[in-house]
């Protein structure tokens, strides 16, 4: 149920994200040929959408990138059997975790102390940007959440490699 | 004063401490170091962990680093769309011949690719597919092959355009167009021996080569690749007259790429627009949250005046402009190895950047001793991107690439230390426009 749950939100993150990329181009664009055929409207807020799709197409990236494990880091650990990997990989998950609920919290503040500001140009609501931070927190804390029950198994002797 | 309760010299251990400390165990990097301020951030009354919110949304908050996502589209739609084939094949006619055919082929078309996309890890994923593979069929051994698909794709940030151009610019307010101009010539020079060292490769270890392509095929390839070979003229030709920001250049440079792949070489669907987006995405996404919590971490060293206190000791050793040179470049390549370059451009050149003020270093010149020593950190163990996708892509350690990249090096650096000593290398092409144009 859980992992249905989070394989089809990992899938509707997925299809955001192509969306958002695709319309990334299109205010830039508009920026572009503005100024040189008279026919497109030079509108002032071109720029500013540009930083809101472009906010939230990192935020997603970032969260998807939890669930995928590409995040880089740094490997200085020789190879190890199948359990030690995993009591390496829970501690370290924790710690994802941590950052994770950081985020969900102060995420949070941050979106309520933004709750009645308007952006400058587009007088978009800014929640609409801040609320990425909490979301963020929360999928992350999902997604890490199924790798850390996984290691848990590992550790806990499961047969190694075998998939709930 | 700034009334913190920490000294500089306490929370630089703390918050290094903590960086280090979780990166050893492999809590990712971009993790590690937005959880290296948490600690700071506590104790301090005047801040909250709310700070790291704030800083992370600031970088993402900015029009330069919309360059990042544009120039790794740009890179996907030139796979999907059929670009990157006509320029292997005109390549293959131009360097085929020479021993180590391939390997020479794989470092032109870095030279090509680094002409259109600027961003080396979009480089490093799409030739490791392309070269790696191929390679071990011919015969060539995989540490090899690791190593000079990455150390070829660096030059994908030193020849223009270039995302670390880009942020470099707009952070130290530096002309993008000049830096665009400065990168040419080194950029090739790298180009240039890294054939060489293939070429020894070859000959000592006997790799294959192919046959001499005829005069017309040749020209029909490069007819063919004409379009293509436009893009940096374009990009660059636009920023230097003033027709399009750096950011906006790499927009032109997506819509160029699509332009080419749907209408010119008409090998684009749907489908592969479709993951060409979603991989510019999730690439950009990882790539680009490591620059949230690094610039986070950054604020916090700014806070404390750690850079101040570390430069007090080092202006008052009296380095002239080469001197000055080597410490910048030997501080970028060992920084080089633990972070990404733009992380590593936004705490560590804004720290560097009143040195070469006071000894005064072109500006210029600075940033190009910078984006080429971080480029060659994208190979450097243990956190070298481009070196970690190629190696994961080959399916080897990469411990077993780490001779052969070494090898390589050696003759880069040497261009590194000419670019250092000789300022008129990469300072001769933007010297050409008058002041004030670019």
């Amino acid at each position: 149920m859980y992992r249905k749950f989070t394989a089809f939100y990992a899938k509707l993150l997925s299809w955001v994200l192509v969306a958002s990329v695709a319309i990334l181009i299109i205010p830039v664009s508009m920026q572009i040929f503005s100024r040189t055929i008279p026919l497109i409207p030079a509108y002032i807020w071109t720029e500013e959408l540009a930083r809101l799709m472009f906010v939230w197409s990192v935020m997603i990236g970032a969260m998807i990138g939890i669930r995928e494990g590409t995040h880089f880091e740094v490997d200085v650990w020789p190879q190890m059997g199948p359990r030690p990997t995993a009591a390496l990989k829970l501690v370290a998950g924790l710690f994802v975790m941590v950052f994770a609920l950081v985020f969900v919290w102060w995420g949070w503040e941050f979106t309520w102390s933004a709750r009645n500001r308007i952006s400058e140009l587009a007088e978009l609501p800014l929640w609409m940007i801040h609320v990425a931070w909490p979301l963020a927190g929360v999928t992350w804390a999902l997604f890490q959440g199924e790798h850390l029950y996984d290691h848990a198994r590992v550790l806990m002797n499961a047969a190694p490699g075998s998939k709930s | 004063m700034t009334g913190a309760a920490l000294t500089p010299g306490m929370a630089s251990l703390l918050l290094f401490g903590v960086f280090f400390g979780l990166m050893f165990l492999r809590v990712p990097v971009a993790v590690a170091l937005g959880l290296a301020c948490l600690p700071a951030l506590v104790i301090e009354d005047r801040l909250s962990p709310m700070t790291l919110v704030q800083e992370t949304f600031n970088s993402y908050n900015s029009f330069i680093l919309l360059a990042v996502p544009f120039f790794l589209l740009t890179a996907n739609l030139m796979n999907v769309g059929g670009i990157t084939d006509r320029l292997v094949r005109l390549s293959r006619d131009l360097v085929g011949h020479f021993p180590g055919g391939l390997a020479q082929v794989n470092v032109v078309l870095s030279i090509f690719f680094a002409g259109i996309s600027g961003s080396s890890t979009a480089d490093a994923a799409s030739q490791s597919k392309l070269f790696i593979d191929a390679q071990r069929k011919e015969g060539y051994d995989d540490s090899f092959s690791v190593a000079i698909t990455a150390v070829s794709a660096v030059l994908a940030v030193i020849i223009p355009p270039s995302i670390l151009m880009i942020v470099w610019g707009g952070l130290l307010t530096v002309s993008i167009g000049g830096l665009f101009l400065a990168g040419i010539i080194p950029g090739l020079a790298i180009g240039l021996v890294q054939m060489a060292t293939v070429h020894a490769y070859a000959k000592l270890r006997g790799y294959p080569t192919y046959p001499r392509a005829t005069l017309a095929e040749t020209v029909k390839a490069l007819a063919v690749s004409v379009p293509a070979l436009m893009t940096p003229v374009i990009i660059i030709g636009g920023k230097i007259f003033g027709w399009f920001t750096a950011t906006e250049s790499a927009c032109i440079a997506v819509l160029y790429a699509g332009v080419l792949s749907i209408f010119v070489y008409r090998e684009m669907n749907l489908k592969g627009l479709n993951s060409a987006l979603l991989d510019t995405g999730k690439l950009a996404g990882i790539a680009l949250f490591c620059v949230g919590t690094a610039s986070a971490f950054g604020w916090l060293l700014a806070y404390y005046q750690i850079p101040k206190v570390l430069l007090s000791g080092v202006s008052g050793w009296g380095m002239g402009i080469i001197a000055t040179g080597f410490f910048i470049a030997a501080v970028f390549l060992v920084v080089g190895c633990f972070l990404d370059a733009i992380p590593a451009i936004i705490i560590v050149g804004t720290i560097l950047e009143p040195l070469t003020k006071i000894v005064g270093m072109d500006p210029i010149h600075f940033a190009m001793i910078g984006i080429v020593s971080l480029a060659f950190g994208l190979v450097t163990p243990p956190y070298g991107l481009c070196l970690m996708i190629a190696c994961s892509i080959a399916g080897i350690p990469m411990r077993a690439a780490l001779k052969d990249t070494f090898i390589m090096l050696l003759p880069m650096l040497a261009v590194l230390a000419l670019v250092i000593v000789w300022p008129e290398f990469s300072l001769f092409l933007p010297r050409l426009f008058p002041p004030g144009t670019l």
